[in-house]
């Protein structure tokens, strides 16, 4: 599924979709539920939780359409509508989330491929699990960089900064992450 | 850390991703080789790096199903359509009662002040509240209470149009905490992050589902002690 919309195409759902034509609901829906799921599950890290988030990152949008100005792509303004619902539920659940067993086990084979450079080798499991208790503002830039493959620009415009701190914040993560993962390594 | 290495270190990612022009690459390689801190970060960097990039996008078949559009779109939360001859009436209507929000809110404001909304001291809020620590909710059988501690953070919540402030007893701490609900803003200073604020207000437990927290809600009243 190609992730980018091409413009025009964009533009001719955007506009029936404010006209109330429910094909062109249908069809950003169909577009963007996976990545969206993809990210918010990540994000927040339980599947019923993410679940909920969906459905109100859909909403959201379907509602707000009338102001979305073309000045990003669609699903740029989508992400970040998902990356707001993530961290406003949250901060309102106040808790940091701690990634389940259960869904790691069900969801994800264990996955001990070596890393060619360096010799480091992990689980899937404990990368996971790893990136889930970063702090949010690390989890999201990884996410978004490794996860969803997106630029420094197009981060910067979901997560509302500017590309340099961006770089700033994927430095910090980074090396966080490597911090994580150190007991894994240990236990080879 | 220098500037050089400031600037520098924006650049670390893309070099390990093999993005940087060879000249901008052969410049930082450069400066790590006479930078220690800056080589040592490279190297937790591309160790972090290596392993993220194991990150693939979720599995397409998710657990719980997700909805279908149809499903979707029946629960979608009905927005109310004026046909354009009813709106602008409508629109001026609304204008008009926004005015005389306005006009009766700043008059509540001033009221509120002289009562002392954002003040301190426990008489202002009448002796019947029993002071509780936030570490106190759990076992406590008391309504009527005043707690007191740190803004971890502010959100409001658009559906339920309030304000929630969650209480934590040390800058640090993230727990334990009680979520204050405000459900009238207006007028309201918002406590920022870190000002420690004495709430008052009825204690209660949420325990709807994904919730199962202590909360002082509806509160009545708040002072912010420090800032």
């Amino acid at each position: 599924m190609a992730r980018v919309v091409p413009d025009d195409r964009e533009k001719v759902l955007v506009q029936a979709a404010r006209r109330g034509d429910e094909a062109a609901f249908r069809e950003i829906y169909r577009t963007y539920r996976e990545p969206v799921w993809s990210v918010v599950l990540s994000l927040v890290g339980d599947p019923l939780q993410a679940q909920d988030i969906l459905q109100n990152v859909f909403f959201k949008a379907f509602r707000g359409l009338p102001r979305f100005r073309f000045r990003s792509a669609l699903f740029t303004w989508i992400y970040r509508i998902a990356r707001n619902e993530c961290r406003n539920h949250l901060r309102k659940r106040g808790l940091p989330v701690v990634p389940l067993e259960d869904i790691l086990g069900s969801r994800y084979e264990a996955d001990t491929a070596r890393v060619a450079d360096g010799g480091a080798w992990t689980s899937a499991d404990t990368l996971t699990g790893a990136v889930m208790q970063l702090p949010f503002k690390m989890r999201e830039v990884i996410v978004l960089k490794y996860q969803e493959d997106l630029s420094y620009d197009e981060m910067s415009r979901i997560l509302g900064c500017p590309p340099g701190t961006v770089a700033s914040r994927l430095n910090r993560a980074l090396a966080e992450l490597e911090t994580l993962m150190r007991p894994s390594e240990g236990a080879r | 850390m220098n500037v050089s290495c400031f600037f520098l270190r924006r650049k670390f990612v893309p070099y390990l991703e093999g993005g940087l022009r060879p000249r901008e690459a052969r410049r930082l390689e450069r400066h790590l080789a006479g930078c220690r801190p800056c080589e040592d970060l490279v190297a937790r960097l591309r160790a972090g790096h290596l392993a993220a990039r194991r990150l693939g996008r979720r599995p397409p078949d998710p657990s719980p199903r997700l909805p279908e559009f149809e499903e979707l779109w029946a629960r979608r939360p009905s927005l109310p359509r004026l046909s354009p001859a009813l709106a602008v009436p409508a629109l001026l209507g609304v204008a008009a009662g926004l005015v005389m929000l306005v006009a009766v809110s700043s008059r509540t404001m001033n009221s509120r002040s002289r009562l002392g909304f954002i003040a301190s001291g426990a008489s202002q809020a009448g002796p019947e509240f029993t002071p509780l620590a936030i570490r106190e909710f759990a076992g406590n059988s008391r309504n009527r209470i005043v707690t007191e501690g740190f803004v971890h953070n502010v959100y409001y919540d658009e559906q339920e149009r309030t304000l929630h402030i969650k209480l934590v007893e040390g800058l640090q701490d993230s727990e334990p905490f009680v979520i204050c609900e405000i459900r009238d803003v207006r007028g309201l200073t918002i406590p920022q992050q870190g000002s420690r604020i004495r709430v008052y207000g009825l204690a209660r437990f949420d325990a709807q589902p994904g919730r199962g927290w202590h909360e002082v809600n509806p509160v009545m009243n708040i002072a912010v002690l420090n800032r």
